[in-house]
């Protein structure tokens, strides 16, 4: 099953996971202005709200990986050498 | 108990090198403070041109090297580092992605010497200098267009944490904790939805203190830039300029961008639309990608068109 998790301190609350979500994976906490996942098992793995989130803090782990046909791969030979 | 051991072992030796910045990166050195000491015990260094008087090249273990490629100097120095370390880092934006110094690639050497000496108001020589200094090369280049770089430090400069942490997992052979999360990840605004409907200029009014600044009108680029700063520019009032250069996500996709990305972003927290948006950030383009113009990794995207856009900017001002 796919795993999301969020960071709680760089989430800056603006809803957009929620609002972009297909499968409505997230509810949004107005006291806490904070994004919450709610039901985790409906995720398709999309990761539309991982590129969306302003901050970086969605992570998904056990998702199905598509390789991205238009992927700079010059660039990603240089990706993991940064610190 | 582990330190004991690590200061028994050789020291392990380090070369900097400065080519063109601004040496805000060296004096990030010193910003660690008494972290330094720490990394001291278990570091010799060489070659350091604010620090030592070594004008050659030792044998080092790791390279740091700050700075953009500008002159032929630069490129000399470069390569004398890549000989004698065996890592070298690409330390600093400039040295990454061209920095600041890599605007200089929207105008000729030309345009930049009669601005700087030919036609300046407040220099009274009007010659350009021709002894003395490095030729300029013709274009302004990130170091890894002329060596090998091993590793990417970005920041202009990065936070002394990062760099504390970059050479000690070096040293101690782990992975670095640097994290892909953008500058938004430690600001302290809240991204509220509003119904802004005009974008706002930087000098245009006082920001509230705690929500956003897309929510409020404001373009800051925290969103689309990496963390390698502990955010302190949105967190004291001040719309983040992207200095540390771009997120991993915009870096490694053509179609994404960073005008694109705020404009995702801005367009749905606020009642601007996204086209407003992009052709405002594509107006003030110099402003906006004056850190990473110079970076193939920006510069070759299908979209990014810099000098159009600043000669529409131009073409408006006549």
């Amino acid at each position: 099953m796919i795993h999301i998790s969020i960071h709680e301190q760089a989430c800056r609350g603006c809803q957009l996971c929620a609002d972009i979500c297909p499968t409505k994976v997230f509810t949004y906490d107005t006291s806490l202005m904070k994004a919450i996942i709610s039901h985790e098992e409906d995720c398709i793995g999309c990761l539309s709200c991982s590129y969306l989130c302003p901050s970086g803090a969605l992570h998904h782990t056990d998702h199905h990986v598509v390789k991205n046909f238009y992927h700079d791969l010059e660039f990603l030979s240089r990706m993991e050498k940064f610190l | 108990m582990s330190q004991t051991t690590s200061t028994k072992k050789a020291p392990v030796t380090i070369n900097t090198e400065w080519l063109s910045d601004c040496s805000g990166c060296h004096v990030a050195i010193v910003d660690m403070h008494e972290k330094l000491l720490n990394v001291l015990e278990a570091i010799e260094i060489l070659h350091c041109p604010v620090l030592t008087d070594i004008k050659d090249y030792p044998k080092a273990n790791i390279g740091l090297v700050s700075g953009a490629i500008r002159t032929e100097h630069d490129r000399h120095a470069a390569e004398e580092m890549r000989k004698s370390c065996d890592v070298i880092i690409a330390w600093g934006s400039c040295a990454v992605y061209g920095g600041i110094a890599g605007a200089g690639i929207v105008h000729s050497k030309e345009e930049i010497f009669d601005a700087v000496y030919g036609n300046n108001k407040t220099t009274i020589s009007h010659n350009s200098p021709t002894t003395g200094i490095s030729p300029f090369e013709k274009l302004v280049t990130p170091i890894d267009e002329v060596i090998n770089v091993d590793l990417y430090l970005p920041g202009c400069p990065p936070h002394p944490a990062f760099i504390f942490d970059a050479l000690l997992s070096l040293l101690e052979g782990r992975a670095p904790k640097a994290t892909k999360e953008s500058v938004c990840s430690r600001c302290n605004r809240t991204m509220v939805h509003t119904d802004v409907d005009k974008i706002k200029k930087n000098f245009e009014g006082v920001a509230e203190k705690e929500n956003c600044f897309l929510s409020q009108g404001y373009i800051c680029l925290g969103s689309v830039t990496l963390d390698r700063c502990m955010s302190p520019c949105p967190t004291n009032g001040m719309m983040c300029t992207g200095c540390a250069g771009a997120t991993m996500q915009v870096l490694t996709e053509p179609n994404r961008d960073i005008r694109t990305e705020i404009a995702d972003r801005m367009s749905k927290i606020t009642k601007i639309s996204r086209d407003d948006i992009i052709s405002e950030i594509e107006y003030s383009a110099k402003s906006h990608y004056s850190y990473t113009m110079a970076s193939k990794m920006i510069g070759k995207k299908p979209t990014f068109l810099i000098k159009k856009w600043i000669a529409n900017t131009e073409a408006e001002y006549e």
